[in-house]
């Protein structure tokens, strides 16, 4: 079975970087968008299972990414995993309420981040191999 | 309607005072419009209607007397500027007037009309100028508030890339490091947590001093609490070779507090007395009654440290304080985790105090409020003076669908509980306060003003609106039921307070034997499930 694969969207090329290599390493495949806009046609082209949205994005923030992922047919249960420096006093609940998954604030701990996207993963997942 | 005039609301119930003033109005060469009252509740409704530019008060009026009428018209209206008009002896009062906000006062018999010209006109000029300076300061608070939520996510966006390519390279994860390399990485990363509690600490302490903090205080038990911030900070003491020591009353009732912002003061308080204590010393918290305050629970953090001098004391709880003899000057801070902690406490009703000698270490004290279920139940559930007919208990159960919990089930819970909270009449229902940690099942507790018969259509109500939330569906299971509470009888003419004190206990009774039995599996003899 293929590893899953997931989406980073965030317009920092450097952590772009960082998680790829943290999630390669715990086998999952990823693919990357630098931008709100780029973030759906990826999303819909790769038809990832899980995507790790930053808020402060260029052409379109993480709020009209989330609310876009929701409408669209395709692409609407692909679980979403918030990770900014924002504040979450004033965006946490309303990343929730918008359809997120969890919210982290950065810089979040590697181990809370990875066992989030293990049991958000879709379950067919959840019986492959990985290495805690 | 602004015609340039000055539109004045004379309250003055005496006729020959009122004609007085008019008559100086008139003689004066300002353009006003005076609008006349004789009794309190009538200015009071005046000004709610339309807000005048100045009140002319008199003090002692049919309805009201005294310092009481300048009080009642300060409140109701805080931006308009208040003129009084006192007795010839009345001097003391006035001062005191002054002091509580009323702009100047005028001694009856002795008014001029330019005197009453420029009393007026001086006071309606203090009272913009006192406008524009509290929204400046509005305005700076504001800007400071997004400056700081600016400079912070800006911080937050590097430091994260920093966190992230050290714990790459300590997890090995860019080829094997050797244990200098190690050595030298947790030093960076010991930093950059820091940093990130610095940079946690600045907003912090911003949103407090503009009165943004939230607290969601819970019934809960304190031992839990101090053994939770005991253990998580067991680490740090050990490798500083200091003693963490726990000293509990078993004894100690219920608190009414925020679980997460008790155990962030407790975490700073016990972080500063290993900060502050050297090699070999101790840190003792501890819990107890104080028989002279028996509605309040003490908690303390005493250490073995270097002590605080008297003028350092009076400063301590002061934003950007800084203690001039931190023993590890590595790990000084922003100065600013007492002041949150202060905050903090406060905004539980609490108070925060340190008693401490030079080279005799310090003790952090704090008292936070004991949970009275009577004194929260007592307007709901009394009515004229005395008991409601009929009191009811409403369980309502919440259980993730899944174990572990979707990742925003606590929000979920806390989404409900506000919906909850939207569902009862104020007046005559309560949502009794939650108790404990949020846990995997949440179960909230509704005192109903209601009988058992008439509790199903509250429960529907109650049902729909809890599902309707976003993700609730996705997340949880709700479960609603009822018991009936039985009153205590009236007749050998207790007082109301035993009454509501003995229903309460009733209701702790049932409550703790709801909570006992498993949620999963509950429906027992004391609870009657839903009909629908």
């Amino acid at each position: 079975m293929d590893n899953p694969k997931i989406l980073i969207v965030d317009d920092d090329p450097n952590l772009r970087r960082a998680l790829k290599i943290r999630l390669r390493a715990n086998h999952y495949d990823t693919v990357q968008a630098s931008d709100g806009y780029s973030a759906i046609s990826v999303a819909q082209k790769e038809q990832p299972n899980l995507i790790i949205l930053d808020l402060g994005l260029p052409a379109g923030d993480g709020f009209v990414v989330l609310e876009r992922l929701r409408d669209s047919d395709t692409l609407s249960n692909i679980p979403v995993i918030v990770l900014t420096a924002r504040d979450p006093q004033s965006n946490e609940h309303r990343t929730l309420q918008a359809g997120a998954t969890a919210f982290f604030q950065k810089p979040a701990d590697n181990s809370e981040l990875l066992d989030v996207i293990r049991a958000t993963l879709p379950v067919t997942w959840s019986g492959t191999a990985l290495p805690s | 309607m602004n015609n340039g005039h000055t539109h004045v609301l004379l309250i003055e119930d005496n006729p020959c005072d009122a004609d007085l003033v008019r008559l100086r109005l008139v003689e004066g060469d300002s353009a006003v419009d005076l609008n006349c009252v004789t009794r309190l509740s009538d200015g009071l409704a005046s000004m709610a209607r339309e807000s005048p530019s100045l009140v002319l008060l008199d003090l002692n009026l049919p309805d009201s007397r005294g310092a009481d009428t300048f009080r009642k018209v300060l409140e109701k209206a805080p931006g308009v500027p208040v003129v009084i008009l006192t007795g010839q002896d009345d001097e003391v009062l006035a001062m005191k007037a002054l002091h509580q906000g009323v702009q100047d006062y005028l001694v009856k018999g002795d008014i001029t009309s330019s005197d009453l010209e420029r009393a007026m006109r001086y006071a309606i000029e203090r009272q913009a100028l006192i406008r524009s300076l509290e929204m400046s300061r509005q305005q700076q608070l504001e800007f400071k508030n997004q400056f700081l939520s600016h400079v912070s996510h800006e911080l937050r966006t590097p430091l994260t890339c920093i966190h992230q390519f050290v714990t790459i390279l300590m997890d090995g994860l860019a080829g094997d490091i050797n244990p200098e390399q190690r050595d030298h990485l947790e030093t960076v990363l010991n930093s950059v947590h820091q940093l990130r509690a610095m940079i946690r600490d600045l907003l912090e302490a911003t949103r407090a001093e503009s009165g943004k903090i939230r607290i969601e205080p819970r019934c809960i038990t304190i031992d839990d609490l101090i053994q939770q911030a005991v253990s998580m900070m067991a680490a740090a003491a050990k490798e500083k070779h200091v003693g963490l020591e726990v000293g509990l009353d078993t004894r100690i009732p219920f608190v009414y507090a925020d679980p997460d912002r008790v155990l962030q003061v407790l975490i700073n308080l016990i972080d500063n007395g290993i900060k502050f204590t050297p090699p070999e010393g101790s840190v003792m918290v501890k819990a107890c009654m104080v028989e002279a305050d028996p509605n309040m629970v003490y908690l303390s953090v005493a250490d073995t440290g270097c002590g605080i001098g008297p003028e350092a004391k009076a400063l301590i709880f002061e934003r950007l304080y800084q203690g001039p003899n931190a023993v590890d000057n590595n790990r000084a801070g922003l100065g600013l985790g007492l002041f949150i902690a202060k905050e903090l406490v406060e905004l539980h009703g609490g108070r925060i105090w340190v008693a401490s000698d030079i080279g005799n270490g310090s003790t952090f004290s704090f008292t936070l409020p004991l949970y009275s279920l009577a004194k929260f139940l007592f307007p709901v559930i009394t009515y004229e003076g005395r008991l409601r007919d009929a009191i009811v208990l409403i369980k309502v159960e919440l259980t993730p669908v899944s174990i572990p919990p979707r990742t925003n089930w606590k929000d979920v819970c806390q989404r409900s509980l506000d919906t909850l909270r939207r569902c009862v009449y104020l007046d005559k229902d309560l949502v009794l306060p939650v108790r404990g940690n949020t846990g995997t099942s949440e179960t909230f507790f509704v005192a109903a003003s209601t009988d058992l018969d008439r509790v199903e259509v509250m429960m529907k109500r109650i049902r729909g609106q809890l599902e309707a939330g976003a993700g609730f569906k996705a997340a949880g299971v709700l479960k609603v039921s009822a018991t009936d509470v039985p009153l205590p009888s009236t007749e050998d003419g207790k007082p109301l307070e035993e009454l509501v004190q003995a229903v309460a206990d009733r209701f702790t009774e049932t409550v703790v034997l709801a909570l006992a039995s498993n949620p999963a599996e509950s429906a027992d003899g004391h609870t009657r499930a839903v009909r629908n």
